[in-house]
């Protein structure tokens, strides 16, 4: 008793100890292996199994036209999904699975699975729906409290893309796919400043609430996606595909495209490629024709796989994609050359006989014409392949690639746009050391190679603006969230191509192809256009052609720049000068006056251009005519005075056109059926016009012979008011060939 | 002596001497680790169960601290003689209490570990271990030269066998005590068992068989015991099931790591998780991720889960150590005591704490069934914390009249 421990409990107890400290070194092993060897893992596990981990997606930036009018933008909607762990009851599935898929259009297997998931802590069900449908989805939880949905189903902040105009410049704009990511288009090409930077909202996610408070939230703040500003101008856009549309629909085409540049900077002012599609619908197939076709076919295979090409069709922007034989447009850039490298002056001249040998056979001009002694003032404006055969080869072939080279064909322009076709020495062009005479010769006047419409857009403006080849861009602006600049876009000149000299003299020497030309059908009155036709043979598909125009305009301060192209146009002509330059002169004509540029009329045009309607309102009746002399006056009731007029007063109309007068307030209006006014001189459709009590506005071309009407902007047929103006459109068919 | 006691009342019950600084400071370091830890650990627990008070569970545990050191310092004031009164007194009581558990209401429904104070709960098995302990140490302090030596026992069992075998099997008190002893170990770790308390019964059967070693009793026991042992872990690791349904099944999920992930294993995982999250150096303090997530009730059994998630490896690996240079302090103490009384006290409360630890670290990291064994000093628990600083109380009385040489 009360003795001192023993030696022998020493032992003891340091055997214990002992005992005790391995088991704590096993211990301490234990979290070695866990913590170091097998860590990474279960930090994976635990960030996956118990973090609610929200992504935030930045709001997707607008993108604008130059005028800030929104053509697309990312609008609020509601992202609904569940957690398939907390449902407990078979009637809680079924009210789910009810509801999903009677107001989402969802399929009841996929939901069932996912409802089913009960290991799962979080399925989405569906993404992008509206406020509305948003509100529904919180009442229906709320009605059914006693089912506790609301701790089942949650619902999340999303965005949608929206495209105001609809098809608008889709080929260009583009659109989005899942995730919110740019497809095509500037939405894809620029996708990343237009995203942002996603945010994260990182919950403790306990297993006690649903609800969780916002003290242990971390949340990193999503960076808003930056606005876009294009260069495209919505009016000017606008027109162009409105003409393009028509186009493709008259001449029965496959494809029309074009573009508008604004010459001094390489800005893109409009870029359309038709048939198109609505941004709003990438998916639906536009072309009904297209549509019949995939309808038609029987196998499943072939029919998704139809489908899939005509979507790819449909957007492909053929403005920068595809590449074609630009045909006898070249000869602007070989004349440019030779004038300056002093091959040829204006004075030089050449012989045309309608054909030429080159090796051992005959190139020809069109339709064999021989076009007899030409200068290059004679050469451009008839298009004589000859000609230019002959310039090229004085040029040589050194010098000819120098210049291929010099105005951007053997390089993509670097337009900012996904999908630029870049040309391949060897399969788009010949190289200079693969260049024979023949090859030569061919290139001479626009054949054996391909460019794209873009790079003809863009070396053809370098004529217009002095000489200054530039880099075409669509993105003038980047703005932040709250719409501070970001960036701006400087026009970037690529390289002076030719001097300034050469490149007046190039604008008046293609004005005259506007005059008296292949391309007279773009003339506009007071506009001076200068311009190039073309039209190439598809070489892939005999028979078939592309009808181009390139020009700009005006031709003494080129400001803006066309090209259109009509890709196997069907009907009675199909050649650039029948058929692309009336649409390119339509273009001009609009955008010009859009864009306040004062026409400045020769005086032949003063002669032919219209008057302005007197104002005849409270004239006494039995004066009116006497009033109005020099115009046909109809007067319509019995009252003392003038009332009401038409065409109004100052309203444009022909000289001696008619003015429908009324005298009583409530006579009835005088209408008469439309005339059919196509196929006439301008005498026989004013005459005809004026005998259905119309007036006509002379429009196009009224110059070079055989002009006859083609086309009129009331259809004949329509009930009108009298006195009103009906635009009709001449064309001349003469010397329009290429 | 006597006219001293005249003079003073107090000076006989009053220990002298200087505490054993060592022990004190580890001591100090290791509550203050706890509680930081235990605030890091509880206070996203407690938000949610408290309407919103983050800290309800950390200041009511401040709360016990403080009554706990108070407590302790009284105890290390008391000669640790003194502690031999509340042997027979503390094994009844502990005895009592273990019963009257098991017939008061169910606290928490399934299990009868507990008894509603109303202003808290209390497990008598906190108090049912110091209990066995100190009558273990009484017990075996006095009769140290019966267990340790040949002398036939004078019990009328014994007589008896002695007489119908003619004195061919002689009954000594070797053998008659421990199994007396034996008796009683299992009468306490019996009535745990019965609260539906694995942990507390194998956490018994531990202090009791270290107890029993110390205490220097034959090797051959131990032996002995070690076979009932293993026939008993490789019989229940068989057949979970014949173990009460609670209990089976946390062995099954035990052996079968993908047993129930959302319910009998969930804690565990959660805990595997947080503590590979910690990787070498830890998320830092306060950072656990999980603690605001699925290791339930992270403030308990599995706080060095978060210990681990936080510190990393090296935390967790200093906290190991810091126990058992406390559970080496404790023996230390002991092998310097005045008497064997004193020696036994202080290693067997040292050996609790360290048991218990052991146990602790291990269920939380998956290497034995998840029982419900709390982490000293660290666990939410407010008379858990009380009684073990009044352990440490009575340790610290031992050391106080240490003698300075072994």
């Amino acid at each position: 008793m009360n003795k001192k421990p023993t030696k022998n409990m020493s032992i003891r107890s340091h055997i214990a100890f002992l005992g005790f400290a391995l088991f704590l070194l096993v211990l301490i092993g234990n979290l070695f292996w866990l913590q170091i060897v097998k860590g990474e893992e279960y930090r994976l596990k635990a960030e996956r199994n118990q973090l609610s981990d929200t992504i935030v997606n930045a709001h997707r930036g607008t993108i604008y036209d130059s005028n800030m009018k929104v053509i697309a933008q990312s609008a609020s909607a509601w992202l609904v999904y569940i957690n398939p762990s907390k449902i407990t009851t078979d009637e809680q599935k079924s009210l789910l699975v009810n509801y999903f898929t009677e107001n989402f259009e969802l399929n009841v297997e996929t939901i069932e699975k996912k409802v089913n998931k009960n290991t799962s802590g979080y399925e989405k069900i569906v993404g992008q729906i509206s406020n509305d449908e948003k509100i529904a989805l919180q009442a229906f939880i709320k009605e059914h409290k006693d089912q506790k949905l609301n701790m089942i189903v949650g619902i999340d902040p999303d965005t949608k893309r929206y495209y105001p105009l609809g098809s608008f410049a889709s080929t260009v704009v583009g659109f989005t796919g899942s995730g919110d990511t740019g497809r095509a288009g500037i939405e894809l090409k620029y996708n990343e400043e237009l995203t942002g930077k996603a945010g994260r909202i990182i919950t403790a996610q306990n297993a006690l609430a649903g609800a969780m408070p916002n003290d242990y939230e971390t949340t990193y703040d999503a960076e808003q996606g930056h606005s876009l500003v294009l260069t495209i101008d919505e009016v000017i856009q606008y027109y162009l595909e409105q003409q393009l549309e028509q186009a493709v629909e008259e001449n029965n085409a496959k494809y029309a495209y074009g573009i508008v540049m604004d010459v001094k900077t390489g800005a893109i002012l409009g870029m359309t490629t038709k048939p198109d599609y609505d941004l709003n619908e990438p998916y639906t197939i536009t072309s009904s024709k297209v549509l019949e076709e995939i309808e038609a076919l029987q196998d499943e295979k072939e029919k998704s796989n139809a489908k899939l090409n005509a979507q790819y069709a449909q957007w492909r922007n053929r403005a920068i994609s595809d590449a074609y034989d630009p045909g006898s447009v070249f000869k602007v850039f070989v004349a440019a050359a030779a004038l300056e490298e002093g091959i040829i002056n204006t004075e030089s001249t050449y012989h045309c006989t309608g054909s030429i040998k080159v090796a051992n056979y005959f190139q020809h001009c069109f339709h064999n014409t021989a076009h007899g002694t030409q200068t290059i003032a004679k050469a451009l404006p008839n298009s004589c392949n000859t000609y230019f055969i002959t310039l090229g080869q004085r040029m040589g072939k050194e010098m000819f690639f120098k210049y291929f080279e010099g105005f951007g064909f053997t390089e993509a322009t670097g337009i900012d746009l996904p999908a630029e076709a870049t040309p391949v020495a060897g399969k788009s062009y010949y190289p200079v050391e693969k260049m024979g005479i023949a090859e030569l010769s061919s290139a001479s006047f626009g054949q054996t190679f391909q460019i794209t419409p873009i790079q003809v857009i863009t070396a053809v403006s370098s004529l217009g603006n002095g000489g200054k080849l530039m880099q075409p861009y669509v993105v003038s602006k980047v703005l932040d969230e709250n719409g501070n600049l970001v960036s701006e876009t400087t026009p970037t000149m690529r390289r002076q191509v030719i001097s300034e000299k050469t490149a007046d003299l190039m604008c008046s020497l293609m004005e005259e192809v506007c005059i008296s030309g292949t391309a007279k059908n773009a003339y506009v009155a007071g506009y001076h256009i200068s311009g190039k036709t073309g039209t190439s043979e598809k070489l892939q598909v005999p028979g078939k052609n592309i009808a181009s125009f390139a020009g700009f305009a005006p031709a003494n301060d080129p400001q803006i720049a066309v090209l259109v192209a009509i890709d196997e146009p069907q009907g009675g002509s199909t050649t650039g000068g029948g058929v692309a330059a009336p649409i390119a002169g339509r273009i001009f004509e609009n955008i010009m006056a859009y864009l306040n540029i004062d026409p400045q009329y020769s005086d032949e045009e003063m002669a032919k251009a219209t008057v302005t309607a007197p104002n005849l309102v409270g004239v006494n009746a039995d004066t009116v005519k006497s009033k109005a002399s020099g115009f046909t006056v109809k007067v319509i009731g019995n009252g003392d005075k003038v009332i009401s007029q038409i065409p109004s007063a100052k309203q444009s109309m022909p000289k001696g056109g008619i003015i429908v007068v009324y005298t009583e307030e409530n006579a009835e209006k005088q209408t008469a059926t439309v005339p059919n006014l196509t196929n006439l001189t301008i005498a026989e459709a004013n005459r005809i016009a004026v005998n259905s009590g119309f007036n006509i506005k002379v429009a196009g071309t009224t110059q070079g012979g055989e002009v006859l009407s083609y086309k009129q902007n009331i259809p004949a047929g329509a009930t009108y008011e009298q006195g009103t103006v009906i635009t009709v459109y001449f064309r001349s068919s003469v010397n329009v060939a290429d | 002596m006597a006219t001293k006691r005249k003079n003073s009342p107090l000076n006989g019950l009053l220990a002298n001497g200087s505490m054993d600084i060592p022990f004190f400071l580890l001591l100090i370091v290791i509550v203050s680790v706890g509680l930081v830890m235990l605030f890091s650990a509880s206070y996203t627990y407690s938000y949610y169960n408290r309407d919103g008070d983050s800290t309800y569970i950390f200041r009511r545990q401040i709360i016990f601290t403080v009554l706990g050191l108070v407590g302790m310092y009284v105890v290390s004031r008391i000669r640790y003689e003194y502690f031999k009164v509340f042997a027979i007194i503390g094994a009844v009581v502990s005895v009592g209490l273990l019963l009257l558990v098991l017939v008061l209401p169910e606290y928490k429904p399934g299990f009868k570990r507990w008894i509603n104070l109303g202003f808290t709960t209390f497990q008598p098995s906190e108090i049912a271990k110091i209990g066995l302990i100190l009558i273990l140490a009484f017990l075996l302090d006095k009769d140290y030269k019966g267990v340790t030596g040949k002398i036939p026992s004078k019990s009328s069992i014994a007589n008896t066998i002695y007489d119908f075998t003619d004195g061919r099997l002689v009954l000594y008190k070797s053998t008659t005590s421990v199994i007396a002893y034996g008796m009683l170990i299992i009468v306490f770790a019996g009535l745990v068992y019965l609260e539906n308390h694995l942990s507390g019964t194998v956490l018994m059967l531990a202090i009791g068989i270290v107890m029993l070693f110390l205490g220097e009793v034959k090797y051959k026991w131990f032996v002995f015991a070690g076979g009932v042992v293993l026939i008993a872990v490789i019989v229940l690791v068989a057949n979970p099931t014949i173990l009460q349904d609670y209990m089976g099944e946390r062995i099954t999920a035990w052996l079968d790591k993908d047993f129930d992930p959302t319910g009998v294993r969930w804690q565990t995982n959660n805990s595997l998780y947080a503590i590979g999250s910690g990787g070498f150096l830890g998320t830092g303090l306060g950072q656990s991720k999980q603690k605001h997530l699925y290791v339930s009730e992270p403030q308990n059994d599995f706080i060095f889960a978060i210990v681990c998630e936080e510190l990393g490896f090296i935390g967790a690996a200093a906290i190991i150590v810091l126990f058992a240079l406390l559970v080496y302090r404790g023996i230390y103490i002991g092998l310097r005591a005045k008497d064997r009384f004193g020696a036994l006290l202080s290693m067997g409360i040292a050996f609790q704490i360290g048991i218990q630890v052991a146990l602790n670290i291990a269920v939380v990291s998956d290497l034995i069934p998840n029982t419900g064994i709390s982490l000293p000093f660290f666990s939410a628990g407010g008379t858990s914390i009380f009684i073990l600083l009044c352990e440490m109380g009575m340790l610290l009385s031992i050391s106080r009249s240490m003698r300075k040489k072994g």
